[in-house]
């Protein structure tokens, strides 16, 4: 996983507002070296102490539980993080310290003018309690942690059944996956929130959906049965009972902005989605079923609209693509072109461990249909 | 109620074919040679050969009047329970079969029957307590005919096998359905799955739960039957107990939670090993002093007792019989090492983690912590649940982890999410050489609390067998 610093802005978001020249640029976000507009006068690299001059004491009590796990994130790793070279220059907050001996650090400890300057990311999560049996909670707290360690702010609403929020007024919304039960009662009630969600897309709100928030995003789910669940239609597909489960790893490769990376988790459902002209996947096959088995694409993408089948939960493990939903957020958040954004890179030795051994199963599993040998049940009158 | 459980008729001797009894050979021998190896129990491969041999051999020794079985099934309790059941019967004086290592698919169940039985293929005269996986209950309920089944809980755990719950939930639905109407249904009230099964089924029906007037946990991410089974609505909770199990009803179709024939009345949870409470029976209280610890016990036991009343036993010696139940292995079981303690505890979905790490901190623990988790046929392929762990409740307390076993990668990812720093966690996938990490650097004095999931679990209990601090798994 690398931090996409040199990644050139393949759709340009909405403009920048005018605004956005004269402010400064939250100290967070560092500028994009490639940009050919940067707002802030690139300086040289300074050497960096290990610890900012930004106080502790200002740092909200939601991040202040975060500040040893940071430090000590820094600490535990090579002392010469590679970002260092690609951050660019950054020193509004930071003091400096020519020659010091100490590592530099690899995440900046002036949160605390940040989360002073900037509204809270806002991130809905859809249905907790209704969608919850896969683990997908964690997207949640990777965004969560990741923003927090970076010094950003977060804020998590969670919208439950019978609950219609304006979803513009949020940055991220996660939409997660559940058992068909559930998910019938979610497509009922998806329906009232489907308007509000639309706005918020066509407004360029980041979406990230997993499974059953992929097919209820599509136009319709078709179950074996015959019955038709209807979807907001958000994305161009549709999904259709299979006669069995994909229950695997599984992986895939994926374009954000022109920088394509592998993205790995677990797929465990039995729809088939077939994807039409007006969306386009979220990644390409790499092993697993994907979307239906054949067509060797993997999951949904119009805008910033990310859907898929990988749990696991994919996003820990996938850090890159977090780390792009965050940026995406933020740029939109902050009117900014996404490619302006960079983020503050983090010490991702554990994420990148977990994506590997992830990986390297999804392929020695491919070709499989299944992970394991399913339980042979029989189906009663439930359900 | 009557007994279920009457003399064996005089000449109703097992009449075992010829092949029967082979295989019935080959199966013992072939646990025995896995013992002497020191490979392990036997406690599955006993089963494997038998039916290899003979594939109806379960069957034949079972089906045979007067020897009743009995199948406890579920997603969590299975064990425990199951070791309080055989201890209730055995201290009413019936003598019990009972697969207590935990080997409970259809060949851990073989291996029981095979196990008990004299080479003419006769059980002793008693009964055979079997714990049941809910995946094989409806291939080893059709060969073993149950006069009782005891449903313990129904959670997530190993969707990767299931898919998802209401497939595990129709499973034991089938069963429990076909069961004879003199053969008895044991259910927990308290989790409104379990509460809901084979509804229409006329017959015997014991239900058990908690009637205590205060919650003792409250609904989290880890929670998975909060909706009405019949109409999808949320459920209201009076008093929340452990997960999704509690006192509950629907606002809206008037569903609720079905009377208890069995309850517990009061409950007092001390330490890390011990357990007080009553428990109220259609004809008797019972007051339990149990040594082991956890609201999970009190159902443990309640779900225990509940099948005897469904058996129509008496329970005459009950406070003496659970008084000496300790710990299943791995179930907080205490072993001490050369002078320091090693807790180990076995966790295998969000529930039971829960659940675990709820009790360990009642003693502020982990705080030295060697974590495992590894990709087996039984443990699973996918670790995505540790998502709905509340590891973040346990993450101020560790002051060190050694994260072991084959998906040492995805645990440790979790623990640094939750907020263990990296610098305190140490990957060592090797189950021995992260037990001598972990056990290395244990300060004087303190513990090694040992979290694990099943394959590792008996991974780290062999060598620390090996090491000469503790006897057998299969003994406990």
């Amino acid at each position: 996983m690398t931090e996409p610093t040199t990644g050139k802005p393949a759709i340009p978001q909405k403009p920048s507002p005018l605004s956005g020249a004269t402010r400064p640029l939250p100290a967070d976000y560092q500028l994009d070296p490639s940009d050919r507009f940067p707002l802030i006068p690139q300086v040289p690299q300074p050497v960096r102490s290990a610890k900012g001059k930004a106080g502790a004491k200002s740092v909200p009590a939601a991040e202040a539980e975060k500040a040893p796990q940071t430090a000590s994130t820094a600490s535990a790793t090579d002392p010469a993080p590679t970002v260092a070279s690609s951050a660019p220059a950054q020193s509004i907050d930071l003091s400096v310290t020519v020659g010091s001996a100490a590592p530099a650090p690899v995440v900046h400890s002036i949160r605390s003018s940040h989360s002073r300057d900037h509204k809270p990311l806002r991130i809905a999560h859809l249905y907790p309690s209704l969608l919850n049996v896969a683990g997908d909670g964690g997207n949640l707290i990777a965004i969560q942690r990741r923003a927090q360690w970076r010094g950003i702010p977060v804020e998590v609403v969670a919208v439950e059944k019978d609950e219609t929020p304006d979803f513009r007024t949020f940055d991220i919304v996660l939409f997660h996956g559940g058992q068909d039960v559930e998910m019938a009662v979610a497509a009922t009630d998806f329906a009232r929130k489907a308007p509000s969600m639309r706005e918020a897309v066509a407004e360029g709100v980041v979406v990230f959906a997993v499974c059953a928030g992929l097919q209820l995003l599509g136009h319709r789910y078709i179950t074996n049965a015959g019955e038709v669940m209807l979807g907001a239609g958000i994305l161009d597909l549709e999904t259709r009972g299979g006669p069995q489960r994909f229950m695997q790893h599984a992986a895939c490769e994926v374009t954000i902005d022109g920088v394509t990376e592998a993205v790995v988790g677990f797929e465990n459902h039995s729809g088939l989605t077939e994807l039409g002209p007006g969306c386009e996947a979220f990644g390409r096959v790499i092993a697993g079923a994907g979307n239906n088995g054949r067509d060797g694409l993997e999951g949904a993408r119009s805008g910033n609209v990310f859907a898929t089948y990988l749990h696991g939960p994919c996003l820990p493990k996938n850090p890159w693509l977090t780390d792009q939903l965050i940026r995406l957020a933020v740029g939109r958040a902050e009117g900014l072109r996404p490619a302006r954004v960079v983020l503050a890179a983090l010490d991702d030795e554990m994420e990148k461990r977990a994506h590997e051994v992830a990986l390297a199963k999804a392929i020695a599993n491919r070709g499989k249909r299944t992970a394991l040998e399913p339980a042979r049940l029989v189906r009663g009158q439930k359900g | 109620m009557s007994s279920l459980i009457s003399r064996r008729p005089a000449g109703a001797e097992s009449s075992l074919s010829l092949r029967g009894t082979l295989a019935l050979a080959a199966g013992k021998s072939a646990g025995r040679a896995t013992r002497l190896i020191g490979r392990g129990g036997g406690t599955a491969i006993t089963g494997m050969v038998a039916r290899k041999v003979d594939p109806a051999i379960l069957e034949e020794l079972v089906r045979v009047p007067g020897v009743p079985v009995v199948a406890i099934s579920g997603s969590n309790g299975k064990t425990t329970t199951a070791r309080f059941a055989a201890a209730l019967l055995r201290g009413e004086g019936i003598a019990v079969c009972h697969n207590s290592a935990g080997s409970n698919l259809v060949q851990g169940v073989t291996s029981l029957a095979v196990g008990c039985a004299s080479l003419r293929g006769r059980l002793p005269d008693g009964i055979i307590v079997a714990e049941v996986d809910e995946g094989a209950l409806p291939k080893v309920a059709p060969e073993t005919l149950p006069r009782a089944l005891l449903v313990t809980d129904l959670f997530r755990d190993q969707l990767d096998r299931f898919g998802e719950i209401y497939a595990v939930a129709d499973a034991i639905e089938s069963v429990a359905a076909a069961l004879p109407a003199d053969s008895a249904l044991v259910v927990n009230a308290d989790d409104p799955m379990v509460a809901t099964l084979a509804e229409k089924r006329e017959g015997r029906r014991v239900t058990f739960g908690l009637a205590i007037k205060r919650s003792t946990d409250q609904i989290t991410r880890a929670a998975d039957t909060i909706r009405c089974p019949h109409c999808q609505s949320d459920l209201k909770y009076r008093y929340v107990y452990l997960s999704h199990m509690g006192d509950y009803m629907c606002p809206k179709c008037g569903f609720a939670r079905p009377k208890l024939d069995v309850a517990v009345t009061s409950l007092e949870v001390v330490g890390l090993d011990r357990t007080l409470c009553e428990i109220r029976t259609p004809t008797e209280r019972l007051a339990l002093d149990i040594p082991q610890s956890g609201t999970h016990i009190a159902y443990d036991a309640a779900g225990a007792v509940a099948l005897l009343v469904g058996l129509g036993v008496s329970l005459g010696h009950a406070a003496e019989s659970l008084a000496s139940v300790g710990p299943a292995f791995g179930r907080l079981e205490k072993i001490a090492a050369d002078g320091k303690t090693v807790i180990l505890a076995f966790a295998k979905n969000p529930t039971s983690y829960n659940t675990t790490l709820r009790a360990l901190a009642t003693e502020g623990e982990p705080r030295q912590l060697l974590i495992a988790a590894s990709n087996t046929l039984v443990d699973g392929e996918d670790f995505g649940w540790l998502w709905d762990v509340d590891f973040e409740s346990m993450a101020p307390r560790v002051e060190r982890a050694v994260v072991s076993g084959t998906r040492a990668d995805e645990l440790a990812n979790r623990l640094h999410y939750a907020g263990v720093p990296t610098d305190r966690l140490k990957i060592i996938e090797g189950r021995p050489a992260a037990l001598t990490e972990a056990f290395a650097l244990l300060p004087p004095g303190s513990r090694l609390v040992v979290l694990s999931g099943y394959t590792p679990l008996i991974e780290l209990r062999n060598e620390m067998r090996r090491r000469r601090w503790t006897g057998r798994y299969w003994d406990v």
